[in-house]
């Protein structure tokens, strides 16, 4: 009888999670439907494909791990130390990652570039195209993403930990050996993994700053499979090696990965030093120094707009607030559908922990939501498409693919952001809410507060993510649909840099303000801490 | 009880009735799909709505694509289903591969006025701007500039960017005009541009992007190109650099799709293309050459544009047979 009821209990969830894996598994039958198996063999022979692959795993490899050891200590610093602006640097390393790549290259040229500011300031020229340009981008990106979920991990760190910490006298580097360390080791794989899939399938990064064909990565042949010979045989074919590839990476990182267990003791805001000293604070100023001279300078090149005179006219044209409209319509819906399917996948995992039998399912079901970042947006979008026309809804529904497909895109960020405090709920609640029978809405409103600062995260993700989406919408643009990322391009592709410039502006403002917004509504005010 | 009903009975209906009105009225409805810079405010397409509509009665719908090959995968995506009637942006040489979809269907419009060089009698697809791919400079940064491809290609010191000709229209049109220029010879020219080649962009804006920020001495763009910095910014420093070979010529057609849900009104717009109510638009909304002589004089900045050069171009057939392997042979010179 109780069984039955947790079961029933669960039927939102694994009606979510249902519905996900059977669009994900359709969209891909669908594509799989018009291929022929028999050429594959053909393609794996082509040398040069496996040129592309080699290069596509070295530079993830790089990138990712370069993100991740200059966030390691920026992490530490932001934990550790408040200072005037640094909720401020929080917000910016939130929307670095979903800055349009083509505003994102050109901020990185005017710094970097032959007449960028370092080479003015300072006459040092910095060989921006091939593997460093390409590293710099992707750290560009990925470093902040990389802080944050850190600080995530930070965030599970008992405070009676910090406390004894504090009161022994710790040094950074002690707290740092004996306290943050077990820490970040758990949330490196699942980090290192995610960023290593968002390099690998990395394109137009690649090839505007990779210098040539050189340096070159299998999303390149993906985009030019489907867009440009639109041969859909190739095309999954190339989808699924890079599946095969990533799954096969990720499975290697989380075999090597410590199991990470949540604690179960209670996690407050109270701020504990440890004990400070000039080595301490001599590493803090390097690390916040590389964080500073790496994001800020290409996003004050990208703000530097707004003195152009032309700024005044972009913003008051309707066109801007019709596509600031539409790029709400999909982003709004798609972020609201991604955080539902994150909260579905987290209460199925967390069902399922310290379970007999079920046990071992958790990371089985958090991997199945990020299996979604291996397949190329346009691929998925494709594979929907295809499937709607065969089933006769061909048109009408591409709105809704755009929505669709930017929240599954979304999915791994929500949750990254979602996961660890529904977890940490779990562990420590479970028995009460079981022996006191508590149970679905019940235990929701007792346990919102406690979580709302992780759903307003993943939401935070799921906007800026579906806000900046270039691939989908591309696919499916037409008059009334142009979002502000796809105006942006419009207006680049009509020679008018210095208006798209200002619409970079406004988009990243928006960024801003959503994510902002979100920390603040659905996160509760005083409480966001970062 | 019916008198107090009725009134807000009517008003209710009347109210239906104005929520539906745009589907009772409706008037027909061309779908025109094209890429975003033609259809976008400033390019050519609001005045070629308004002037097909004037005596059409009827309203153009532009569907917006995000590129020449995005026009060509939707309709290819949506097959017999497409609610396209005409498709407008298309590439010489995307030609080949857009007529064996099996969508289109031939026109029916006399094309003895085109002033495409060698004249056009392709029956499928309708001319309706045209231009030449060049490298631009910045004469104030570049003082010897280059007069021919083979200077782009063997000048170890000038900085080129081009774009992929797997991802872009212009950089499949350098693949042609190499090929035109060198032959056989191809590979090895490409090793020497390879060699002092700043990037190899996705896209045409990408690259120009770049070039305006100062990162190259030459990009691949348009002889129209410096048309726009003159007539829109005042700015003379950008100039089309002239290759002695001659230049590969870009001819953006437009072809009517054979389920076309109004064909009428399509057969219409294709013959609206070669006429001034959609030439005269051409040349500064979408920067190219408009394909009949027209009345009405370019402005001045065009006249390097309209140069008279030797048009380099290979058969439609042979691109479409060979490009694969020129691709290919493109990127083992550039990786080696």
């Amino acid at each position: 009888m109780f069984f039955l009821r947790t079961i029933r209990g669960l039927t939102p969830a694994l009606l979510g999670v249902g519905v996900f894996l059977l669009i994900g598994a359709a969209s891909l039958a669908a594509l799989l439907r018009y291929s022929d198996f028999a050429t594959w063999y053909e393609y794996v022979q082509q040398p040069y494909l496996w040129r592309v692959v080699r290069f596509s795993l070295w530079q993830a490899l790089l990138s990712s791990g370069m993100s991740l050891l200059i966030a390691i200590p920026v992490a530490s610093c932001l934990m550790h130390r408040r200072f005037v602006g640094r909720s401020l640097l929080l917000q910016l390393f939130s929307v670095s990652m979903v800055v349009p790549t083509i505003v994102a290259i050109l901020g990185l040229v005017v710094v970097y570039g032959r007449r960028g500011w370092l080479n003015q300031l300072f006459g040092v020229e910095v060989p921006l195209y091939g593997l460093s340009g390409i590293l710099l981008a992707h750290v560009f990106f990925n470093m902040p993403l990389a802080v944050r979920l850190l600080l995530q991990g930070y965030d599970l760190i008992p405070a009676g930990q910090w406390r004894q910490a504090s009161q022994l006298g710790f040094s950074r580097w002690a707290a740092f050996r004996w306290i943050e360390w077990h820490y970040i080791k758990k949330t490196l794989p699942g980090a290192f993994v995610l960023i290593f899939m968002l390099c690998f399938s990395s394109f137009a990064v690649v090839l505007s700053l990779g210098g040539g064909p050189k340096s070159s990565t299998l999303e390149v042949a993906i985009y030019q499979a489907l867009r440009f010979e639109f041969d859909l045989n190739k095309a999954s074919f190339l989808a699924l090696l890079q599946v095969l590839i990533c799954s096969a990476f990720a499975l290697l990182v989380y075999r090597m990965a410590p199991i990470n267990r949540q604690d179960a003791s209670l996690v407050t805001d109270s701020h504990y030093l440890v004990r400070d000293s000039n080595w301490a604070k001599g590493g803090d100023a390097v690390a916040l120094l590389c964080a500073f001279i790496l994001v800020i300078p290409p996003f004050l090149a990208i703000f530097d707009p707004i003195f152009s005179p032309v700024f005044l006219e972009t913003v008051r044209s309707l066109v801007l607030w019709n596509a600031v409209f539409v790029s709400l319509k999909i982003a709004l819906p798609a972020a609201f559908i991604s955080v539902l399917l994150g909260v579905c996948f987290a209460v199925l995992a967390r069902f399922c922990m310290d379970r007999a039998y079920l046990s071992k399912l958790p990371t089985k079901i958090e991997h199945l939501g990020n299996m979604i970042l291996m397949v190329p947006g346009l691929v998925i979008a494709t594979g929907l498409f295809l499937l709607l026309r065969d089933l006769g809804w061909g048109l009408p529904s591409s709105y809704w693919i755009v929505v669709w497909v930017n929240a599954v895109m979304a999915l791994p960020f929500v949750l990254r952001a979602l996961m660890p405090v529904m977890y940490q709920q779990e562990k420590r609640f479970r028995h009460l809410y079981v022996s006191l029978g508590v149970r679905s809405w019940a235990r929701w409103r007792l346990e919102w507060p406690l979580i709302r600062m992780g759903v307003a995260q993943a939401l935070g993700y799921a906007l800026l993510l579906s806000l900046g989406d270039m691939g989908v919408i591309a696919l499916f643009g037409s008059q009334g649909l142009v979002s502000l990322p796809l105006y942006l391009f419009q207006l680049i592709g009509a020679y008018r840099l210095e208006e798209g410039a200002c619409v970079a502006v406004v988009l990243i403002s928006l960024c801003l303000l959503l994510f902002y917004g979100s920390t603040r509504l659905v996160g509760g005010g005083t409480r966001v801490k970062h | 009880m019916t008198t107090s009903f009725s009134p807000f009975f009517s008003a209710s209906l009347v109210t239906f009735g104005i929520a539906l009105s745009p589907i009772v009225l409706a008037v027909d409805t061309l779908n025109v799909y094209t890429y975003d810079s033609f259809s976008s405010d400033w390019g050519p397409g609001p005045k070629i709505k308004a002037n097909f509509e004037q005596d059409c009665d009827c309203v153009v719908n532009f569907v917006a694509l995000d590129s020449s090959v995005g026009i060509l995968s939707r309709v290819q995506l949506e097959g017999q289903a497409s609610q396209a009637d005409i498709l407008l942006g298309l590439d010489l040489n995307l030609m080949e591969a857009a007529k064996k979809t099996g969508l289109l269907v031939n026109h029916s419009v006399d094309t003895s006025a085109v002033t495409v060089p060698g004249g056009w009698s392709d029956k499928t697809f309708l001319p309706f701007d045209q231009g030449h791919f060049a490298f631009i400079y910045n004469t104030e940064t570049l003082l010897n500039p280059p007069t021919s491809l083979k200077d782009v290609v063997d000048n170890q010191d000038l900085r080129v960017i081009y774009q992929d000709p797997r991802t872009s229209t212009p950089g499949l049109g350098l693949l042609l005009w190499m090929k035109s220029v060198y032959g056989d010879n191809a590979a090895e020219a490409w090793e020497r541009l390879a060699s002092h080649t700043v990037t190899v962009t996705k896209g045409w804006s990408d690259a120009y992007g770049l070039f305006l920020k100062g990162e190259a001495d030459v990009v691949l763009s348009y002889t129209t190109s410096p048309a726009y910095h003159m007539v829109a910014e005042g700015e003379n420093k950008y100039q089309a650099a002239p290759a002695s070979e001659g230049h590969y010529p870009q001819v953006e057609v437009a072809a009517m799709m054979k389920n076309a849900p109004n064909a009428a009104l399509a057969t219409r717009f294709m013959q609206f293309i070669l006429q001034p109510g959609f030439q005269s638009t051409i040349a500064t909304g979408n920067w190219m050459l408009p394909v009949v002589a027209l009345d009405q004089a370019l402005p001045a900045a065009f006249d390097s544009a309209l140069a008279p050069t030797k048009n380099l171009v290979l058969p439609a057939k042979d691109v479409a047979q060979y490009r694969n392997l020129w691709v290919n042979e493109w990127l083992e010179a550039t990786t080696r």
